[in-house]
């Protein structure tokens, strides 16, 4: 029984982990909501959070439409297409955007790509899928999404609440679940969950926590940025 | 069961006072270092993941956080190598590399832990895929073979290979986690905070 320097350093990592444990325990409520915002807020500040940890001299503040940076502000913006067909969302942070089109049954698309100076985004996606869009004031995207075979034209506004863009990843009773929401401003859900890659409608979630019952085991969708 | 009082003594601890400690000496570390890994496993893979936990501010997700604060520990985990090198002699090091090998290993370890508490937490001991599988195994045998290491420093004259053999799987399970979801991460998510 020689030296307690291990032994007390195991202690103290043991102590961490519980209170960590207790800290999660007790503030779950709260910080569930925390943890939805940053990327779904549609407040006029919505990089805020991300922007307290970069350095002063890296502006990234979107929301303030300065003509250096970035015009688009930061948020999600979330509606359906012209055709009533899908529904749109896209999350816009700093210079990244990452976009989901679905239509609620079986044609659903992620894209990814960056946001150019000029408020203009190009998106790109598997098997040739395509989103071009371009911000219109502040609180607008207009543009045209290709996917699959079909064109959507769409028009889709931010949107304030912690409504917006969720994704899941699993497995259930051995199945790969993948599943894409858009919650859209009046509280519909359009989703697609696929089995194993096989698209069906999707259960809804609760918006507030992203939790969601797939054959009868309960996932937890997470907000989707870039 | 009664005694006799006139048994012959016996001295204790019993004979071949080699042998007894020896095997507790191994024994006993290896044995908490599987209940720690099999008890995170189990809890990982019983508990319901929260899906959150509590972020920080400054921070835009809890993967960044949880990301940065693997790489300080994997910085750190780069210290211990470089300065147990130096406690071994194979590498020039000042007289203080012990003490540096000591609180840089704290340090790590300390850091790592929320890491951890995060994952468990809200993620839970999960397979879908083989980066998530080996990071999931990784993450338990982790904490296993530290509190083993740990153990092992309390005991002496251990066979000379020993440790640097467990504190070289104690960074190998360390580089291959980080490797597994910090650098995944960037570069998934983009070097962000």
């Amino acid at each position: 029984m020689k030296r307690s320097g291990p032994l007390l350093t195991l202690l103290a990592g043991l102590l961490v982990g519980l209170f960590m444990l207790s800290l999660n325990a007790t503030t779950g409520e709260k910080s569930t909501s925390s943890y939805v915002k940053p990327p779904s807020s549609g407040n006029p500040s919505p990089s805020t959070k991300a922007s307290p940890g970069t350095p002063p001299a890296r502006t990234s503040a979107p929301a303030n439409p300065s003509p250096a940076r970035t015009p688009v502000p930061g948020g999600v913006y979330t509606g359906r297409t012209d055709d009533d067909s899908s529904a749109v969302a896209i999350t816009v942070r700093d210079d990244k955007a990452i976009a989901y089109v679905c239509d609620g049954h079986n044609i659903e698309s992620w894209l990814q790509g960056d946001v150019k100076d000029d408020g203009s985004l190009r998106l790109t996606g598997k098997g040739g899928a395509s989103l071009d869009g371009k911000v219109k004031g502040t609180k607008e995207i207009r543009g045209t999404a290709h996917v699959g075979s079909g064109s959507y034209a769409f028009t889709i506004g931010r949107t304030n609440k912690s409504s917006g863009l969720y994704r899941a990843n699993s497995t259930v009773a051995g199945a790969r679940i993948e599943g894409g929401w858009i919650v859209l401003p009046d509280g519909e859900q359009v989703g697609i969950l696929k089995r194993d890659g096989k698209p069906s409608p999707a259960p809804e979630i609760d918006p507030e926590t992203g939790a969601v019952t797939v054959d009868g085991q309960q996932l937890t969708a997470r907000p989707v940025t870039p | 069961m009664t005694v006799d009082p006139n048994a012959a003594t016996q001295s204790w601890p019993p004979p071949e006072p080699e042998r007894r400690p020896g095997a507790a000496r191994y024994l006993i570390p290896a044995l908490v270092a599987a209940a720690v890994a099999v008890a995170l496993g189990v809890y990982g893979k019983v508990h319901d993941p929260a899906g959150t936990a509590f972020n920080l501010a400054g921070f835009s997700s809890t993967g960044a956080v949880k990301s940065w604060l693997a790489t300080v520990a994997f910085f750190f985990a780069l210290v211990q190598l470089v300065s147990a090198l130096m406690v071994y002699g194979k590498l020039p090091g000042p007289r203080w590399s012990a003490t540096a090998h000591r609180w840089s290993g704290r340090v790590a370890f300390l850091v790592a832990v929320p890491v951890a508490v995060h994952c468990l937490y809200a993620l839970g001991f999960q397979s879908y895929e083989s980066r998530v599988l080996w990071h999931s195994l990784l993450g338990c045998f982790f904490f296993g073979v530290f509190s083993a290491k740990m153990l092992l420093l309390r005991s002496e004259r251990l066979p000379g290979w020993l440790l640097p053999i467990v504190g070289g799987l104690v960074f190998s399970a360390l580089t291959i986690l980080w490797l597994t979801s910090a650098l995944w991460f960037f570069r998934t998510f983009g070097v962000t905070t």
